[in-house]
């Protein structure tokens, strides 16, 4: 049983934003000022008291867009690594994508997800199931079994579903599950070849472009399928300002849409990319200034309703080629609450109730999945967050298998300091002083 | 010989991105001398004696190739080429790898052509060896760019010979003169494929900074707006800019493009923006013709001009060896690697 004491709560659920303490084991017990051994139920020699003056403490962030790589690239990271990358990084609970090799498209693999996840004591890792088999984007994997299996939602992440058909198809046959199916929307013809987004930059640098229409056309066209036949959308990695509109158009609407954007596509724009610069390397690529711009309104007003990191690690060979090469992706589970932190928050971007909003609340009710509040009786999914805690990435821990980050080798502040899963203390770098 | 360079600062050379004018300038005051070599009975140096040079070319290319190889070996350099498709490169070994291992055999200089933009980059950030880049993927081709400028600035620069007085002109001497006016007041015109062309990067960056105006011009598709970055013009009427041009540059045309649908037909093309002798009559002026080569024949120029400018082609050949000459002899010669 832990009391964290003087922590200032941030708990949009319960619109707590003030100091105060809370109680919990398995599940929250108490939150309030002046908490004391005398609001123990029992008397329980097991409790440890921290000071958290000058921290915060969040519900566990959660994370709806991950690549955790097992099975098949066990190199890059598996779910054991992954997992606890994830919780480092203040991640309670996580979606893994299905993209692995093979593809999770049958219940074997579903279940060999969950368990691997149960083993390694980090982060819940929870499926997403493939919307189709084998990613090929015709033949619909046996939704209905899968979800009962434990998957939480359906895509073909990392590839976009082209045939529109198989897209009002897979919408409509997905509303017998209740969960979201994940677009990524990437117009294969459109976007082909192409290493960055299309403008003066990629022009500069003689690097084939990826149009802004090849991510805003296909946002478009699953908007109004989902319109059509009442499906449960959820658009992956914004990156474009029309994606952005056809989102806000489609909740206008009351289509049952939502969307999410990470925190590369916040922070980062297509000027910054160098030609040898692989780490920035990410599909949907960096956008314009001015749709990062948009991008950034959206998530602050709401019309974007949640970030999520889209980790994607990769192997330092990989990453060690020329530009167009490289694979795409961003290793984020450590460095994105940070980088959040320094780049949108402190300079007040964001607040830190929105941010615990787009990140742990929203993505928890949209996934129905544990987590995104600390309600009494709720599972104790918890983050101490320092945000004086100052760290030079590769210096020191780092759990995730690869190293593909923009922020090697840089200092960063802000960070979780401890991450307790369902009460149980899986990452803890503060050195916590435990009373 | 008297090249007396000012401190060369660069390791590589990379693009003409990291030169600026007064470099530019110091390439071409070395390539004078160095022309004046290649005029000799005897063409042979004993300056880079000792020194190697690597050829790493993974796309096909001969006269790039064997006009750097006359380069370096007229200055004495021993040269190493790799055929790539022939060497463990075509077993699947990685760009980095290939890099440490010419590191291991001491190169002083290696030149790298490759299909992908920044491999010269790549390998320069990976290597103790200078690097030049004779064509990465999209990007740049430089050393074809400094070619270009320094056969206009011939034509064209102080000293050239006089528009009206035929056999006036003098060498010029580079170190006395204004850098970024070189070129001042010129119009260029680069028509084709504008959109895949790391020529056309290379030459907008290079006669940019020694002040010509630079026009280009294609259809939409080969040349979308974003071209402009370099403070060029964009035009899709070729006959509508013609007038006033100093030098018309035709790109050569990659025909496959044709099928991934970037335009129509090679016919509606040549229609479009061949040049003929007909309609560069058009600037009203002696034009100077430039082509990167090799030809296509009846697409992008018809077959009566491009032997007509055939002597201009050979002046290219030639100052595209003393070119390279002089930024191998800058890069480890008398600067910065040596």
């Amino acid at each position: 049983m832990w009391l964290i004491k003087d922590a200032h709560v941030v708990d949009p659920a319960q619109e707590i934003d003030r100091t105060c303490d809370v109680l919990f084991d398995n599940t929250i017990i108490a939150i309030g000022t002046d908490l004391s051994d005398k609001d123990i139920p029992d008397d329980d020699s097991s409790l440890s008291i921290v000071n958290a003056a000058g921290k915060y403490l969040f519900p566990g962030l959660v994370d709806v867009h991950t690549h955790l790589r097992e099975p098949g690239r066990e190199d890059k990271e598996d779910i054991a690594s992954g997992s606890r990358a994830a919780v480092r990084g203040g991640f309670t609970t996580i979606l893994a994508m299905a993209n692995t090799q093979p593809v999770i498209d049958n219940r074997g693999l579903v279940e060999f997800v969950l368990r691997q996840g149960e083993r390694a004591k980090g982060a819940r890792v929870l499926p997403v199931a493939a919307v189709t088999m084998g990613l090929q984007g015709n033949e619909l994997v046996n939704m209905a079994e899968l979800h009962k299996a434990g998957a939480v939602a359906f895509s073909d992440d990392g590839r976009g579903i082209q045939r529109a058909q198989t897209m009002l198809l897979a919408l409509q046959y997905a509303r017998l599950t209740g969960c979201p199916l994940i677009s990524h929307c990437e117009n294969e013809s459109l976007a082909a070849g192409g290493s960055m987004r299309r403008g003066p930059r990629s022009a500069r640098l003689g690097l084939a472009g990826i149009p802004a229409s090849a991510e805003s056309v296909m946002a478009a066209r699953d908007v109004l399928l989902a319109q059509e036949c009442g499906g449960k959308l959820h658009l992956a990695h914004l990156s474009t300002a029309a994606a952005v509109l056809a989102l806000r158009w489609g909740k206008q609407q009351g289509i049952d849409v939502s969307g999410e954007v990470n925190p590369h596509h916040l922070i980062f724009c297509d000027d910054d990319i160098g030609l040898t610069d692989t780490s920035l390397k990410v599909n949907p690529p960096l956008p314009s200034a001015a749709d990062r711009d948009v991008l950034l309104d959206a998530l602050a007003d709401g019309s974007i309703d949640m970030l999520a990191t889209d980790h994607a690690p990769h192997a330092w060979e990989e990453k060690a080629q020329p530009f167009a090469e490289a694979p795409f992706g961003i290793n984020a589970f450590e460095t994105a609450l940070a980088a959040v932190w320094t780049s949108l928050v402190k300079p007040g971007k964001l607040s830190v109730a929105q941010l615990v909003r787009a990140w742990s609340l929203n993505p928890a009710r949209r996934f129905g999945v544990t987590g995104g509040s600390l309600r009494v009786g709720d599972p104790a999914d918890i983050v101490l967050f320092d945000p004086d805690h100052a760290e030079v990435i590769g210096e020191g821990a780092w759990l995730s298998k690869s190293t593909n980050t923009p922020y090697w080798g840089q200092k960063m502040q802000g960070f979780p300091v401890a991450a307790w899963v369902g009460g149980e203390l899986r990452a803890d770098r503060s050195g916590m002083r435990i009373l | 010989m008297d090249l007396k360079p000012k401190p060369w600062q660069h390791k590589d050379l990379l693009g003409i991105e990291q030169l600026s004018a007064h470099d530019i300038a110091q390439i071409f005051q070395a390539a004078v001398s160095m022309k004046e070599i290649l005029e000799r009975p005897i063409k042979k140096l004993p300056t880079l004696r000792g020194k190697s040079v690597g050829m790493l070319f993974y796309e096909a290319s001969t006269r790039t190739r064997v006009s750097f190889e006359t380069a370096a070996k007229t200055l004495g350099a021993d040269v190493g080429a790799f055929a790539v498709n022939t060497s463990s490169v075509s077993k699947g070994e990685s760009l980095l790898d290939t890099a440490k291992t010419l590191d291991a055999m001491k190169f002083d200089l290696i030149v790298i052509r490759h299909a992908s933009s920044g491999a010269a980059a790549f390998l320069a950030d990976n290597l103790s060896a200078g690097v030049i880049n004779a064509g990465d993927g999209q990007h740049e081709h430089p050393t074809q760019a400094l070619l270009d400028a320094f056969t206009l600035c011939e034509r064209f620069g102080p000293g050239a010979p006089s528009e009206t007085v035929p056999g006036t002109g003098t060498k010029t001497d580079y170190t006395k003169t204004v850098p970024d006016k070189l070129l001042a007041g010129r119009k260029i015109v680069i028509v084709g494929d504008i959109l895949h062309s790391r020529v056309a990067r290379s030459n907008a960056l290079c006669l940019r900074r020694l002040g010509a105006d630079v026009t280009f011009v294609g259809p939409p598709t080969l040349l979308p707006p974003e071209m402009a970055c370099w403070d060029v013009t964009i035009s899709h009427d070729l006959d509508a800019v013609l007038q006033g041009a100093d030098a018309v540059m035709a790109l050569r045309l990659q025909l496959e493009r044709q099928k991934s649908g970037l335009f129509p037909s090679v016919q509606e093309y040549a229609k479009l923006y061949g040049l003929t002798v007909g309609r560069l009559k058009q600037t009203c002026r002696e034009t100077l013709l430039l082509h990167p080569g090799p030809m296509n024949r009846g697409v992008e120029i018809d077959s009566e001009l491009a032997d007509s400018f055939s002597s201009v082609v050979e002046e290219q050949v030639t100052n595209g060896v003393a070119v390279r000459m002089a930024l191998i002899y800058l890069l480890i010669g008398g600067g910065f690697n040596s």
